[in-house]
């Protein structure tokens, strides 16, 4: 007997493909072992080859539906198409990027076919062939493990950086296939304008400095932006920092902001609340510098200081040659 | 011209996210904690009742859930909407998204000649999102999600502006049609005294299972594909801690050892 297919759904960022992909691929295989059939699932123009920037993630096939139409399809067309695809292979599970386009596509595809769908998931696993899915809920203070017991297939939406993409040997097959276009009569997108956004994000940085109100003044801000410039990182900042003019949501690290896995992440003045915490508590080194011996922040931390969070930055800034 | 009619879905939440576990039944305690309308639905009764602005308008509220929901219609109400349906019957407790989407989008059918459905983001409780989405696809109706503004452009058309991650989307719906909205898109606006004393002349209905046209497969933890089997609260995984000591210099000096020593630096 063929073994169940695990689907991840590749999600486009104008010319690429977006990263989130990637580590659903990553974790797909992990789960699977020899257990199950992994497909990545493409949708591209006629000219596009995104396929070979899922190649390197190695899942068992690649199913590749060329149509210069999908591209810019609009949720219910994507929806109809993947509910043509699903009964055709009949997969076990379905992972999509839990971005406001897997968001958005992921539930109309569930209503199609009847199933369950697990949002925003932070883990997931198999026992058995069954998904085992974990979602937070109440902002992230409480978790629920999720299961689809008597439909397939299973579906999830996966919070961006919640997995860490890694490339892997192993040979991708290549699978042309087709669907038909229904298309959607009475909505139409009038205009769209790529929104660029070049500026690398405290997401990608390897090494992170975090403010939180505890180092909040401009003083303070001023040392550490000197830094973090020394240590090639970038700046982060905890909730109450957006607040401030010189940081914007795509600073924050945290629930309602990135989810990051630097190398090394210095927190000055951050008091460790747990919608903070799960974003930044995968980092390979956590230190932590906070006035307050009892900061919760220090039960996650390899090293901690207590004491002034803008004297121990200028104190360590002396020291670096 | 006909009015429009405007239905608006809301949900009731707690108060406050910061719920506990009973560490003896391992379900949720959200004893003691009063409801209030989700967050994200004011933003979604706003923009009804400023396309109501545009033009004649009825905006309609609806929600599925115990009679105590009837509170937040309420709110919605002493905000400016003009009627409100609770959906309340033993038979729809325990639904997931599925069959929540299921009942709503009947109860939306038996409102009848309904030209534009809205949603918020999400409900702040279970952070899904799915409702919207659900509903648009049980209705065949095309959606619009994540609309950053939404406006009348014509008889029977809207225009929503939608901002996904790397594109900013121009979109123009011929009604009737979903539409899921930001929380930027606008600022909900307060009752008035004048509007909380009206709410309480307009009609509050509450349909039960037999006045909606069901399939009872499909309604509460029967017609539910999704099951919880845990709940807990994330314990963040403690590390072993080494204190860095005395003087700010000396403890940076540790520092630097220790990053040196990881090769971190
Ligand atoms: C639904 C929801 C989502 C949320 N999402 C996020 C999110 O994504 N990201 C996020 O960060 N927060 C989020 N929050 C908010 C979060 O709960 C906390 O309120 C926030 O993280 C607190 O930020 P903070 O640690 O900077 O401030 P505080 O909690 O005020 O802590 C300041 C710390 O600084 C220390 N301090 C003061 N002075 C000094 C000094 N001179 N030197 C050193 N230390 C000093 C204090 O001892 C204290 O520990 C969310 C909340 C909710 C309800
Ligand atoms: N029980 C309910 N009754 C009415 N509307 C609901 C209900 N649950 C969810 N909604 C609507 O669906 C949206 C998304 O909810 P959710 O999918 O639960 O995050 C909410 O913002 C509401 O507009």
């Amino acid at each position: 007997m063929s073994k169940p297919e695990l689907w991840v759904i590749a999600e486009r960022r104008l010319d690429h493909v977006e990263p989130t992909t990637f580590q659903l691929l990553t974790k797909a295989r992990q789960l699977a072992g020899d257990r199950f059939h992994t497909v990545a699932i493409l949708f591209e123009a006629t000219n596009d080859h995104l396929e070979t920037e899922l190649q390197p993630y190695a899942p068992d096939e690649i199913r590749i539906v060329r149509d210069d139409r999908f591209p810019t399809a609009t949720d219910a067309e994507h929806a109809d198409a993947l509910a043509q695809l699903v009964a055709q292979y009949q997969p076990n599970s379905i992972l999509f990027g839990a971005t406001i386009t897997g968001r958005s596509i992921a539930p109309r595809l569930q209503a199609k076919l009847l199933t369950g769908l697990t949002a925003d998931c932070l883990d997931l696993r198999f026992d058995d062939e069954t998904l085992v899915a974990t979602k937070p809920s109440y902002g992230d203070n409480i978790m629920c493990e999720i299961i689809c017991p008597d439909h397939r297939p299973q579906m999830a939406t996966v919070r961006p950086n919640t997995f860490v993409a890694e490339p892997a040997t192993g040979t991708a097959e290549l699978t042309p296939v087709t669907v038909a276009f229904h298309p959607v009569e009475r909505l139409q997108v009038k205009t769209a304008t790529p929104v660029v956004n070049t500026a690398t994000t405290v997401g990608d940085a390897s090494r992170v400095v975090a403010l939180g109100r505890g180092a909040a003044n401009t003083a303070t801000i001023d040392t550490a932006t000197r830094l973090a410039e020394k240590l090639g990182g970038r700046i982060g900042v905890s909730r109450p920092l957006t607040d401030l003019d010189r940081f914007t949501h795509d600073d924050q690290i945290g629930q309602s902001g990135n989810t990051i896995h630097p190398d090394l992440i210095l927190n000055f003045g951050i008091s460790g609340a747990v919608q903070y915490l799960v974003g930044m508590q995968s980092a390979k080194t956590i230190v932590a510098v906070n006035s307050d011996s009892n900061a919760p922040i220090f039960d996650v931390a390899d090293y901690g200081y207590v004491g002034d969070a803008n004297a121990f930055m200028t104190a360590l800034l002396a020291q670096f040659v | 011209m006909k009015p429009k009619t405007i239905v608006v879905c809301i949900k009731q939440v707690p108060e406050t996210n910061e719920v506990t576990i009973d560490p003896q039944t391992h379900n949720l305690d959200r004893r003691g904690l009063a409801g209030i309308m989700n967050p994200f639905d004011k933003n979604a009764v706003e923009q009804a009742l400023q396309l109501a602005d545009q033009t004649p308008a009825k905006v309609v509220l609806l929600s599925m859930g115990p009679d105590d929901y009837a509170e937040s219609l309420r709110e919605g109400m002493a905000m400016g909407a003009d009627a409100g349906y609770l959906l309340s019957d033993r038979a729809f407790a325990g639904a997931d998204t599925l069959a929540t989407g299921y009942v709503i989008a009947q109860a939306i059918k038996q409102i009848g000649e309904v030209d534009l459905v809205l949603f918020g983001r999400q409900a702040v409780d279970a952070d899904t999102g799915q409702v919207g989405p659900i509903v648009a696809e049980f209705l065949h109706q095309p959606q619009i999600t994540y609309a950053a503004s939404l406006r009348l452009s014509g008889d029977n058309e809207i225009t929503a502006e939608r901002l996904l991650e790397d594109t900013k989307q121009t979109l123009v719906a011929q009604l009737p049609a979903v539409v899921t909205v930001r929380s930027e898109l606008n600022t909900p606006r307060y009752p008035t005294p004048r509007n909380i004393q009206l709410s309480f002349e307009k009609p509050l209905t509450i349909w039960h299972h037999d006045d909606l046209d069901l399939d009872d497969s499909r309604l509460g933890q029967a017609g539910s594909p999704t099951i919880v089997t845990k709940v807990y609260e994330p314990k963040p995984t403690k590390r072993e801690l080494t204190s860095l000591t005395g003087t700010p210099t000396e403890a940076a000096s540790q520092l630097i050892k220790a990053l040196k020593a990881h090769q971190l630096i």
